[in-house]
């Protein structure tokens, strides 16, 4: 079918997924043996039934389970996400402050996974068994294995601190003022506001959180571009291109590369997903303000409202991401446009 | 369409780009001294050099409101932002001195305080401070019935006879209303301007008030700062109120970065970028004490970490049984877990701090006495062993890993006859069971809800904790119960001091309560910082640094 009409399709059913994800999050959340009471109030202020009381009242709490649970979803089809308790602001207003900033760091490790990864996979395919295949594969593997946080901590450690070659955790230095929220991603901003030296601040600090929440990626990405790129140039149409007397380069980009791109691509948008909903470690070091540690504190606090925002949020990326993946297999493979 | 390497190369030569642009940061490290050649993105960056303190901190705020907040930033931001009627001197609890407040009486049976406030005083936008502001903001604390309000629980009424007057009038005397008053919920805020932000202070200003929004981003009060701006999960700063009636400040600038992680905020200390680092923990003690640049501040807090039992037979079981419970005194190794806590922790004698009203010196309390244990097991029928679960919430709380602790006094109880099981749970829902009186024994935690030994009074009978050990009036001894409300009414401070002594040394003798340990607490602070004071109240008055 037409690509138009089926992306619109996906995106049509893409409402019934979220309001189905927030039925499980609510469920989830709720079969958790917790109050939110317990969390968010106090030891002494948890013993005056005055101030449980007026809590209760405040959060809606004091209503019946499925009552709370249509109020929910009348108010989000308003647009309404509700407040959270932990902030005591609008979830809507948390997470425009918190999402853009995991969006950046998430793209920027992504980014460099991809790119370094689909770099040393075809390096490695290429010159299989050769030295550079080894150490690609030793640093490819050493990726995927090493525990994010202690990657983090020995990067600030050594980076940071012994040799001061990037800047320290936190989005910007301290005293510098962001550019004027447009995205609230401090590169796109800074760009638009025409200040460089924000933009320098803010990759600059960028850098470290991105390389190292981007090790796993670029490890996996090595992995997934070398073998796929194995398995293709191992056909016989890249050995009948070679015999036809096509050049190395139109062979590899043409016919291998596109062909090796499927798994690698379903693989990046998989990563991609995964890094949005899984950045708490790395936030946690690098002081960056994302939904990461927002996610793990309406967790640890029992905030309801909070929690079902950022699951649908988190939701909604990984199916927006799903989608384009799909839609770049359309483009990649010919095979299912002829339908 | 055909997929050019093009796109490839040009991406690669972009990121290479941006690598480039980022590496090397632009601005010079806030701690270092500026030197004679400043690049223009140094200069874009002066303020982080110029009379500015940086601190960093794991922030745990949810509102900086004075009628809502009750953790330990916002204590910290409302020390250097308000002031309050009285307040304590810069390093310790143990007497109230006067704030706001010149001077105050106090009826003969306990119940009327009255207040005569000090000339001068005014708030961050040139208003007098009032007796009317006091009485608005106590009002509003009050109804607004948010977490901290239970402090006000005592107050029957305040009044304002006059603007230099307050009037205090307490359901019952309540020895401890002066130490409450120090809290950051009893700011003085200014009337117009919460007002004029939405602010009530009236029956139903839990529902009519809406100043917190402006509040947590302004602040309206008479202290040595103003509050600029809040950021949350970022940074909140602060700068000098050039309205404040007192001496000024030296620090222009004092800016609270929400560093969460302990090990980030130590590579930040010795980087030279901040000033003091909050939330450091004894195993960063060695490197950093070798460190030249670098001075710590080790001390005690006044949080209690302790055993508990279960007065209730039927849920407690074994230890319900007072004897089980004396053997549990005597089983721990209280030396081996001070030492496992480090620092300057220190072994309380019982339920009460060291440092407060008539606390024992460390180490009072009972000695460990493996034979006495096993013996008062025996006598209690358990000559065999006695298999128990311990349960604890699986976290790290300041620095205090329950795990480990739990270990410990698994192992120790062990040698003693005991067979204890671990049981973790998942801090949310092992409070719930610890909540209800339904956990037989239990590892837990107490921080003081305010700084007088009256707290304490929570681990006795129908107190907080008591409850939460199911021991009421209707299964307590007379002797306790006695004890338990003279303590609550005697204001006499050595004859205070007395009654808690006796308390000590019932829950030495009997209860459900073992003490554990009290944490030290450290502080990491660069080298040319000055005039660093720990409070337990506030833990850092900001006014009194300087570099």
């Amino acid at each position: 079918m037409p690509i138009y009409q089926y992306i619109l399709r996906r995106l049509i059913l893409t409402i019934p997924l979220l309001f189905g994800i927030t039925l499980i999050a609510f469920i989830i959340s709720h079969a958790v043996p917790g109050d939110p009471v317990t969390a968010n109030l106090g030891q002494k202020a948890m013993s005056d039934p005055a101030i449980v009381a007026a809590f209760r009242a405040e959060w809606g709490l004091d209503k019946p389970i499925p009552e709370q649970y249509l109020v929910y979803v009348r108010n989000l089809a308003r647009g309404d996400l509700g407040r959270s308790i932990k902030s005591r602001r609008p979830v809507v207003e948390d997470l425009r402050a918190f999402l853009p900033a995991t969006i950046e760091l998430a793209t920027a490790a992504i980014l460099f996974g991809s790119i370094l990864g689909l770099i040393l996979g075809l390096m490695s395919a290429l010159w299989r068994n050769s030295w550079l295949d080894h150490g690609v594969r030793v640093v490819s593997l050493f990726g995927v294995s090493m525990p994010v946080f202690w990657l983090a901590l020995l990067a600030l450690f050594i980076f940071y601190a012994r040799l001061g070659w990037t800047a320290g955790p936190g989005r910007l230095d301290v005293g510098l003022d962001p550019p004027e929220r447009v995205t609230g991603l401090l590169t796109v901003d800074a760009i638009l506001a025409g200040d460089w030296v924000v933009l320098r601040n803010a990759l600059a600090h960028l850098l470290l959180p991105a390389v190292v929440l981007g090790a796993y990626t670029t490890g996996l990405i090595t992995r997934v571009t070398r073998s796929a790129m194995l398995e293709v140039l191992g056909q016989d149409y890249i050995r009948t291109a070679y015999a036809k007397g096509l050049p190395t380069r139109t062979t590899l980009v043409r016919h291998a590369l596109r062909n090796a791109m499927i798994p690698v691509v379903t693989v990046i948008g998989f990563s991609y997903g995964n890094l949005l909903a899984g950045t708490v470690l790395i936030e946690n070091i690098f002081a960056w303000p994302g939904i990461g540690q927002y996610a793990y504190r309406a967790s640890t606090s029992l905030d309801f409202p909070a929690i079902m925002g950022v699951s649908m949020v988190i939701a909604l990326i990984f199916i927006i991401t799903n989608l384009i993946v799909d839609v770049l297999y359309f483009i990649l493979d010919p095979r299912l446009r002829a339908t | 369409m055909k997929f050019r390497q093009r796109p490839l190369l040009f991406m690669l030569l972009v990121a290479m780009t941006l690598l480039i642009a980022a590496c090397a940061p632009t601005v010079a490290p806030a701690g270092e001294a500026p030197t004679g050649a400043t690049t223009a993105s140094e200069a874009e960056a002066a303020p982080a050099n110029d009379g500015t303190l940086v601190i960093a901190i794991a922030e745990d705020t949810a509102s900086l409101d004075p009628a809502r907040a009750f953790e330990t930033l916002p204590s910290i931001i409302h020390k250097a932002t308000y002031q309050t009627l009285v307040t304590f001197p810069p390093d310790s609890v143990k007497t109230v001195i006067p704030d706001l407040a010149a001077s105050w009486d106090i009826s003969d049976d306990g119940t009327v305080y009255t207040f005569t406030l000090a000339d001068g005083a005014v708030f961050n936008n040139g208003d007098p401070v009032t007796a009317s502001d006091v009485v608005f903001s106590f009002d509003r604390l009050k109804n607004i019935t948010g977490n901290p309000s239970f402090l006000a629980e005592t107050i029957a009424s305040v009044e304002a006879p006059d603007e230099q007057t307050v009037v205090l009038t307490l359901t019952q005397p309540d020895p401890a209303i002066l130490a409450k008053l120090v809290f950051g919920a009893f700011s003085v805020v200014s009337q117009a301007e919460v007002e004029a932000n939405g602010g009530a202070a009236g029956e139903d200003a839990a529902t009519a008030d809406t100043a917190e929004e402006w509040l947590n981003q302004h602040s309206a009060g008479s202290g040595p700062y103003v509050l600029e701006s809040w950021e949350p999960g970022v940074e909140t700063v602060l700068v000098r109120n050039e309205n404040y009636a007192g001496d000024a400040p030296a620090m222009a600038r004092v800016i609270f970065r929400n560093i969460p992680e302990a090990a980030t905020q130590k590579i930040q200390l010795e980087a030279g970028d901040i000033d003091i680092a909050m939330d450091l923990s004894t195993d960063q003690m060695a490197s950093l004490e070798s460190n030249p640049d670098i001075n710590v501040y080790q001390g005690l807090s006044d949080t209690l970490i302790f055993l508990k039992g279960n007065q209730d037979p039927e849920i407690g079981g074994p230890f319900a049984d007072p004897l089980v419970q004396k053997a549990v005194r005597y089983a721990l190794d209280y030396e081996g877990i001070r030492l496992l806590a480090g620092g300057d922790a220190v072994t309380p004698a019982s339920m009460l701090p060291v440092g407060f009203l008539g606390a024992y010196e460390p180490n009072s309390g009972p000695a460990r006495d493996i034979d006495m244990a096993k013996s008062l097991l025996a006598e209690a029928g358990y000559g065999d062993g006695l298999d128990a679960e311990l349960a604890y919430p699986d976290f790290t709380f300041a620095g205090v890993n329950f795990g480990t602790f739990a270990q410990k006094v698994q192992a120790d109880l062990n040698e003693a006859g005991f067979n204890i099981t671990l049981a973790p749970g998942e801090v949310q829902v092992a409070l719930e069971s610890y909540r209800q009186g339904t956990e037989p024994f239990g590892l837990w935690l107490w921080l003081p809800d305010y700084r007088d030994s009256l707290d304490y009074v929570e681990f006795l009978p129908d107190g907080v904790v008591g409850k939460r050990t199911n021991w009421t009036s209707e299964n307590a001894d007379e002797e306790i119960l006695a004890l338990r409300d003279q303590i609550k009414v005697e204001t006499d401070e050595s004859a205070r001091a007395d009654l808690f002594g006796q308390m000590q040394d019932y829950l030495i003798e009997k209860g459900p309560y073992a003490p554990l340990f009290q944490p030290g607490i450290q502080i990491g602070l660069g080298g040319d910082l000055q005039g660093f004071v720990y409070n337990p109240q506030w833990r850092v008055d900001v006014s009194l640094l300087s570099k």
